[in-house]
């Protein structure tokens, strides 16, 4: 174990920090929110009346091609898993007071998140030209509904992370609010696990 | 919870049991009840409010960061391993000799990847046990939630 600098931290009467506290309230409560959204994809699965389908189809006689791409959106999986590790190691830097290594593993984080999002919109614009729509069937509806909900946590994820990387460029950020760092941390990670279950259970795991 | 589990038991399904809805409220009490069972009966000691110390000055104190967390080195292994699992899942969905077991081994992966990423980079291993109460309590209630939903209105994974 490394030993870390001494630096300031509220007296709560718990004896945990009121703001870590708060945030795992928030993500207890957002577990709910997409186990809500993943139900909802699950039980309407397999039951689109017509096209497009996720995986290959045979559907009343005709065989349709799936729309999942499932190596390129195991690269997006990727990606986002290897934000999770630079973002920890943003973590790790700043509690040694490294300030450079914060700057960079965190725009490091900013850019995977990003690349993340770019995947995210052209699977989606591939899928729209195939003819999938937020319309077009149930299929369409659950998945673009989950995903988009997702992608919109990342984007917001991905605005805490640039706010927190301007704020350490100006040298805001110091071992001391290493916190602000540790808060935006859990709810990144918390943005991956989500997408380690919707890959697994949306993308890989279908219907016999 | 032994309640639960015979009336579950004895009625012709879990869609059957489902449709009673004396039996769907009785749920998210069993549930919350289950939740006071574990934390009573749990080994892990629980630190919950301790009086701080009295008021220093703040050039006294002695506080540090990341007390207990793992360093950078243990971060990276910990990658590493995650990405090892995502490129065996990968592998594991396109070979056919293991369609069989696909699902379970789908899930063991996700299962795995998750606890790594929950336990070590949200530091819930090494942090208070308060904060694995509340988010397990989350995941208790989803767990709830989907076996409700999912069994009752007749969808499965599979």
């Amino acid at each position: 174990m490394q030993h870390a600098p001494a630096v300031h931290q509220a007296e709560t009467s718990t004896g945990i920090d009121n703001r870590k506290l708060l945030m795992w309230l928030f993500l207890a409560s957002e577990c709910l929110f997409f186990g809500g959204l993943i139900g909802t994809y699950l039980l309407y699965r397999n039951r689109s009346e017509g096209p497009p389908f996720p995986t290959d189809t045979v559907y009343n006689g005709v065989p349709y091609s799936g729309v999942f791409d499932i190596p390129f959106t195991s690269i997006s999986a990727f990606v986002l898993l290897m934000s999770s590790v630079s973002m920890v190691l943003a973590l790790a830097a700043i509690q040694r007071n490294d300030k450079r290594g914060l700057r960079a593993w965190l725009l490091c984080t900013a850019l995977l998140g990003m690349t993340f999002l770019a995947g995210q919109a052209f699977e989606f614009t591939e899928f729209y030209r195939e003819g999938l729509t937020v319309h077009s069937n149930l299929f369409g509806t659950t998945f673009f509904v989950l995903t988009g909900f997702h992608g919109a946590h990342v984007s917001v994820g991905v605005l805490i992370l640039l706010s927190l990387w301007v704020m350490a460029l100006r040298g805001k950020i110091s071992a001391k609010e290493s916190l602000n760092v540790e808060l935006a941390g859990l709810y990144w990670h918390f943005v991956d696990v989500v997408w380690i279950v919707i890959f697994t259970v949306v993308y890989l795991i279908q219907p016999t | 919870m032994l309640a639960l589990a015979t009336v579950l038991l004895s009625s012709p399904g879990l869609k059957g049991f489902f449709e009673n809805p004396a039996y769907l409220l009785g749920i998210p009490l069993a549930v919350l009840g289950a939740i006071g069972l574990l934390i009573a009966l749990s080994p892990v000691e629980l630190r919950w409010p301790q009086p701080g110390p009295p008021a220093v000055a703040e050039a006294e104190m002695e506080y540090v960061v990341g007390e207990g967390h793992p360093t950078a080195s243990t971060y990276v292994t910990v990658g590493l391993i995650l990405f090892v699992i995502t490129v065996f899942e990968v592998i594991v969905y396109y070979v056919d000799a293991l369609s069989g077991a696909l699902l379970g081994i789908l899930l063991s992966l996700s299962a795995l990847k998750f606890l790594l990423v929950v336990l070590w980079f949200m530091h819930l291993r090494f942090d208070s046990p308060v904060f694995s109460i509340l988010f397990a309590g989350g995941l208790t209630l989803v767990a709830a939630l989907l076996l409700v939903v999912l069994a009752s209105l007749g969808a499965s994974l599979v």
